[in-house]
C-alpha cells in the first residue's frame, strides 16, 4: 500500500467540520459520570485536574497535527507503514483497528448500562446493542460525509441540554471550592490521568485528516474543538462540585444525570429520562466514527473491500457487549481501557512523532 | 430488461424499413394508412388540379384552419413544386421532409402532410387542434398575496407563462422526448449563465437514459429522475405556479415540463424548501419568518406529538408534572386500551376521514369533516374509547401536517408518524429517539441532483441560513443558494448596489 492517501475532491469536507467531529467524539458517555472518578483523587480541586488534562490534550493535538504534516496527505495507517515498514506496520495497524473497536464497545456498553439503570431495567442488552449497531451501520455506509453531518447535528441539537445543566446553579454553593489547591500536585495529576476515558477520542484526527479540504487550517479548528470540550467539562465539573456535597459526589455514579433530575418545567419534570434517551444522538457520532476508523484501517492496510468486514466487526462488537453486562465487569473493562488508552492517546503520539521525524531525516539524508 | 428489449427492437425496425416518401399517390396513401394501423380517423383530402393530396389525422388537427388556411388558398391552382405551395400558405409552423418516419411522427403531432405526386419531399404544416382548458386559478398552492395563475396541461402555454415572468434572452428551453411509446415532449428550462452546467448535463443525461414505455405525467417522471427511489421523501419539487418556477429558475434551479402535465418539476431541491411557500417572499420578512417558524414547529408537532403521548403514558409517566398527570389519568380512566392502541386507532380514523374527504366531491367532503370531527370524536370519548386529550393531540398533529405547503411532503409527514408511534409504544423515549436518529441519518444520506438534501444546515452554509427556517429582508440575500451551485453566485453586485442607493 501507499503511505500517502489523497481522496477524490468530491469526498473532501470543509475544514471547520473538524471542530464538530472532535467535539462530538470527545463528548460521549464519559461526561455522564467523570466527576466522581476524579473527585476520588483530587477532591474539591478536581476542576484543576480537568484544566490540566485539557491543556495536555492541546499539546497532544499539536503533536498529532505536526506528525500528520510530515507525510501529508496521509493518515495514521500510512504513517505506520512509512515508519515501521510493511510487515510491522501492518501489525501495528491491526492493533490500532482493534483499539478503535474496543473504544466502540466501551461507548456501547456504558450507554446500555445507563439505559438499563435509569430507564428500562428489564429490557435485555441484546435488543439495545443490536438496534444501535444497525443504526450505526446505516450511518457508516453513507460515508464520512454522513458521519460528519451526524456530528454536526448532534452538537447543534444537544445545545439545549446545557440549559438544563444551568438549572441547578441556583442551588450551588461556591464555598465548596475553597480552599483552592488543598490537594497536592500528585493527586491533581492523578485526577488528570483519570480524565483519560472522558477526554479520549480526538485521535480520530489521525484518520480524518486526509479528508479535510484546507489542511493548514486544521490546527485552528481542531484546537477550538478541544477547547470547546474542555470548557464544557470544566463547567460541568464546577457545577457538580458546588452543587453536591463531597459525600454525595462519592456516592453518585452519574452526577451529570442526577443534575438533570431536579429540572422542573410546567409541562415536564424528571428530565433525566429525556436526557438518557436523547444521549443516543450524542453517542451515535462516537460509535460511527470509531467503526468508520476501524474500517478505514482495514481498507488502507489490507486494501480490501469493507462491505463484508463491517458485518463481521458488528458481530464481534455485539458479542462483546453481551459479555460485559454487569456493573463490575464494565467497571473492570473501563479501568483496563483507561490505563491502556492513556498510553495510546497521550504518550504514543510523541513516540510516533519522533520516529516519523527520524525516519524523514534518514530518508532525506539518503537522498542526498 | 423488458424496456431494453423493447427499445432495441424498435431501433432495428427503423433501420430495416425503407424510409422514403412513395412516388405515387396510391402508394403514399397505402403506406400512410399502414403506418397508422388503418385508423378510422385518418383524413385524406385530394385538392386542386395537380394531384395534390393532404394526409392527416383528423382528431389531431384543427379542421377550421385546415379549410381556411390550407384548402382555400391551394384549391384551383396548379402547382409543380413544393416551393410554390409554400408561398401560398400562411401558416407559421411549416417544415419540409423527405422521410416517411418523420412525416408520420409530425402527423401524430398535429401536422398536415401536403403531398404532391412526383416529389420526393412533403410539406408538414402544423395546425394542431387546441384541446385543453384556459389558464385558471391555482387550486393546490393558492396564495392570498401574489399572482393567481396556474399551469395548464399544455406545455406551450406553460412555457409561455414562464417566459412572461422572465423576459430574458438567456432563458433556455431544451426539448427532449421520453417514453418509448408515448413520445412525450419533455422540456428542460433553465437560465443560461445562472444554472450550473454540470447539473443541466446530468439532468439531460438522466432524462435520456430513462427506459420506460410511457410517461403520462410529470409526477411520474419525477419518480424516475430521483436518485433514490427507495426513500419516502420527495427529492424534487412539483409545482403548478409559474411565479414559483420563475423564482426558482432565478435562484439557479432547473425546471422540467412534460406535455400534458400541469405540474413542473423543479430540482435540485432541499428538505427545507418543501416548507417554504411562494407567499413567504410576497409578504414582509417578519411575517414570513413567523410563518416559517410556525410551519417548522408544526412539523415537529405532527411528527412527534402523538408518539410523545404514547411514550410518556406507557413508560415515563414520571416526566409528567403531577397536576397534568391528574388531568391525564382522569380522562384516560375509562379507556380500556393501552395508549399505543388508542393512538393508532385514532390516527387511523383520522386518515380514513382525510382519505374519504379527498376522494369525495367537494360539497360532500365538507359534510364528511363535520361527521368525522363532531360525531365520531365526541362519540368515541363518550363511549370511553379514547381520552379527550388524545383527540386534541391527534387533531393538532393532523393540523400540523396540513400546514406544510407542499402536498407531497405533507403526505410523508403524516405517514412517518406511524412508525414513530409504534417505536414509542415499544421502547418509549428511546424508541422515539431511535426513530429520530434514523430519520436524521436517512435525510443526511439523501441528495437531490447531486446536492445535499439537508442544505443549508448540512453542509453548513451560514450565508444561506438567511433564507431557510427564517427569512431576512430581500436586500440581505444577494447571494444565490449554495445548493444550486449557480454559475453566477450573486443576484446583484453588493458593492455596486450600495453605491446607487
Amino acid at each position: 500500500m501507499k503511505a500517502q492517501f489523497q481522496p477524490n475532491p468530491q469526498s473532501l469536507l470543509s475544514t471547520f467540520i473538524v471542530f464538530f467531529i472532535i467535539h462530538s467524539i470527545q463528548v460521549g458517555i464519559g461526561i455522564q459520570g467523570f466527576q466522581r472518578i476524579i473527585f476520588f483523587e483530587a477532591k474539591h480541586d478536581a476542576w484543576i485536574s480537568v484544566i490540566v488534562a485539557g491543556l495536555f490534550t492541546h499539546i497532544v493535538v499539536m503533536i498529532m497535527i505536526k506528525t500528520l504534516h510530515l507525510y501529508a496527505p496521509t493518515d495514521i495507517y500510512g504513517i505506520h507503514i512509512e515508519v515501521y515498514g510493511k510487515w510491522i506496520g501492518k501489525i501495528v495497524n491491526s492493533i490500532y483497528i482493534l483499539y478503535c473497536l474496543w473504544l466502540f464497545v466501551i461507548v456501547l456498553i456504558n450507554y446500555i448500562e445507563v439505559m438499563q439503570t435509569w430507564v428500562f431495567p428489564v429490557v435485555p442488552t441484546w435488543l439495545f446493542s443490536i438496534s444501535i449497531v444497525l443504526l450505526v451501520i446505516y450511518g457508516v455506509n453513507g460515508g464520512l460525509r454522513v458521519i460528519a453531518g451526524a456530528c454536526f447535528f448532534s452538537f447543534i441539537l444537544s445545545i439545549w441540554m446545557l440549559g438544563l445543566i444551568g438549572f441547578p446553579i441556583r442551588f450551588t454553593d461556591i464555598h465548596h471550592l475553597l480552599p483552592v489547591m488543598e490537594s497536592n500536585i500528585t493527586s491533581i495529576l492523578k485526577g488528570a490521568h483519570k480524565m483519560t476515558l472522558t477526554i479520549i477520542g480526538f485521535e480520530i484526527l489521525y484518520v480524518v485528516y486526509p479528508f479535510l479540504k484546507e489542511r493548514e487550517k486544521v490546527t485552528k479548528f481542531a484546537q477550538l474543538g478541544i477547547a470547546g470540550t474542555n470548557l464544557l467539562y470544566l463547567i460541568v465539573m464546577l457545577i457538580t462540585i458546588t452543587y453536591f456535597s463531597p459525600g454525595q459526589i462519592e456516592n453518585t455514579i452519574w452526577p451529570t444525570l442526577s443534575l438533570f433530575k431536579i429540572v422542573k418545567l410546567p409541562f415536564i419534570e424528571r428530565t433525566e429520562y429525556v436526557a438518557v434517551s436523547f444521549w443516543l444522538l450524542i453517542i451515535l457520532p462516537n460509535l460511527m466514527l470509531y467503526l468508520w476508523a476501524a474500517l478505514r484501517g482495514v481498507r488502507r492496510t489490507f486494501e480490501k473491500k469493507t462491505k463484508g468486514i463491517i458485518w463481521l466487526f458488528s458481530f464481534v462488537v455485539i458479542l462483546a457487549s453481551l459479555f460485559f453486562n454487569t456493573r463490575s465487569k464494565i467497571n473492570h473493562f473501563n479501568d483496563l481501557f483507561a490505563s491502556i488508552g492513556f498510553y495510546v492517546t497521550f504518550c504514543y503520539p510523541f513516540i510516533l512523532f519522533f520516529l516519523a521525524l527520524i525516519k524523514k531525516k534518514i530518508t532525506s539524508l539518503k537522498e542526498k | 430488461m423488458f424496456f431494453k428489449k423493447l427499445f432495441s427492437s424498435k431501433s432495428t425496425l427503423e433501420h430495416k424499413n425503407m424510409d422514403l416518401i412513395p412516388e405515387t399517390r396510391d402508394k403514399m396513401s397505402a403506406e400512410f394508412k399502414k403506418r397508422l394501423q388503418d385508423s378510422a380517423d385518418i383524413l385524406e383530402n385530394e385538392i386542386g388540379i395537380s394531384g395534390m393530396t393532404l394526409f392527416s389525422i383528423g382528431t389531431l388537427i384543427d379542421k377550421n384552419m385546415l379549410h381556411r388556411d390550407i384548402i382555400d388558398p391551394l384549391k384551383d391552382l396548379p402547382f409543380d413544386s413544393m416551393q410554390k405551395i409554400m408561398e401560398h400558405l400562411s401558416i407559421g409552423e411549416i417544415d419540409q421532409s423527405s422521410s416517411m418516419e418523420k412525416a408520420v411522427k409530425a402527423a401524430l403531432d398535429g401536422c398536415v402532410i401536403i403531398y404532391l405526386e412526383g416529389n420526393s419531399t412533403v410539406l408538414l404544416a402544423k395546425i394542431p387542434s387546441e384541446v385543453g382548458r384556459s389558464v385558471s386559478y391555482s387550486q393546490n398552492e393558492s396564495l392570498v398575496i401574489g399572482p393567481q395563475m396556474a399551469f395548464t396541461e399544455s406545455i406551450m402555454t406553460n412555457i409561455t407563462l414562464v417566459r412572461n415572468y422572465i423576459k430574458n434572452s438567456s432563458l433556455c428551453i431544451e426539448n427532449l422526448q421520453a417514453g418509448a411509446r408515448t413520445n412525450k415532449l419533455v422540456s428542460i428550462v433553465y437560465i443560461n449563465g445562472i444554472a450550473s452546467e454540470q447539473m443541466v448535463g446530468s439532468l439531460r443525461k438522466r432524462i435520456q437514459e430513462i427506459k420506460i414505455d410511457g410517461i403520462l405525467d410529470s409526477s411520474m417522471l419525477e419518480q424516475l429522475l430521483a436518485e433514490n427511489s427507495l426513500t419516502i421523501f420527495p427529492q424534487m419539487a412539483l409545482t403548478e405556479r409559474p411565479d414559483r418556477v420563475s423564482d426558482w429558475l432565478l435562484k439557479g434551479k432547473l425546471a422540467v415540463f412534460v406535455d400534458g402535465s400541469s405540474l413542473a418539476i423543479v430540482c435540485p431541491q432541499s428538505f427545507m424548501e418543501f416548507f417554504q411557500s411562494m407567499e413567504d417572499s410576497n409578504v414582509n420578512w417578519q411575517i414570513a419568518t413567523f410563518w416559517r417558524l410556525l410551519r417548522f414547529i408544526a412539523l415537529f408537532l405532527s411528527v412527534f406529538f402523538t408518539a410523545l403521548y404514547v411514550a410518556s403514558l406507557t413508560y415515563h409517566y414520571e416526566v409528567i408534572p403531577q397536576t397534568l398527570l391528574f388531568t391525564l389519568s382522569e380522562s384516560r380512566a375509562k379507556v380500556p386500551f393501552p395508549p399505543i392502541v388508542e393512538a393508532l386507532l385514532l390516527e387511523f380514523i383520522m386518515e380514513l376521514l382525510r382519505e374519504a374527504g379527498a376522494r369525495l366531491p367537494t360539497k360532500v367532503g365538507q359534510t364528511m369533516g363535520i361527521v368525522g370531527g363532531i360525531v365520531i370524536g365526541t362519540a368515541a370519548v363518550d363511549a370511553g374509547f379514547t381520552s379527550n386529550i388524545l383527540i386534541i393531540i391527534i387533531s393538532l398533529g393532523a393540523l400540523g401536517s396540513f400546514v406544510t405547503p407542499s402536498y407531497t411532503m405533507g403526505n410523508v409527514i403524516r405517514i412517518i408518524r406511524f412508525p414513530l408511534i409504534i417505536l414509542a409504544g415499544c421502547l418509549g423515549f428511546y424508541g422515539m429517539m431511535y426513530g429520530f436518529c434514523f430519520l436524521l441519518l436517512h435525510l443526511l444520506r439523501q441528495s437531490s441532483l447531486g446536492s445535499p438534501y439537508l442544505a443549508p444546515f448540512y453542509p453548513p452554509r451560514f450565508a444561506d441560513w438567511k433564507d431557510s427556517i427564517i427569512r431576512l429582508p430581500l436586500s440581505f440575500t444577494n447571494k444565490r443558494p449554495d445548493l444550486t451551485m449557480a454559475e453566477d453566485e450573486y443576484k446583484y453586485d453588493p458593492i455596486r448596489a450600495k453605491k446607487h442607493t
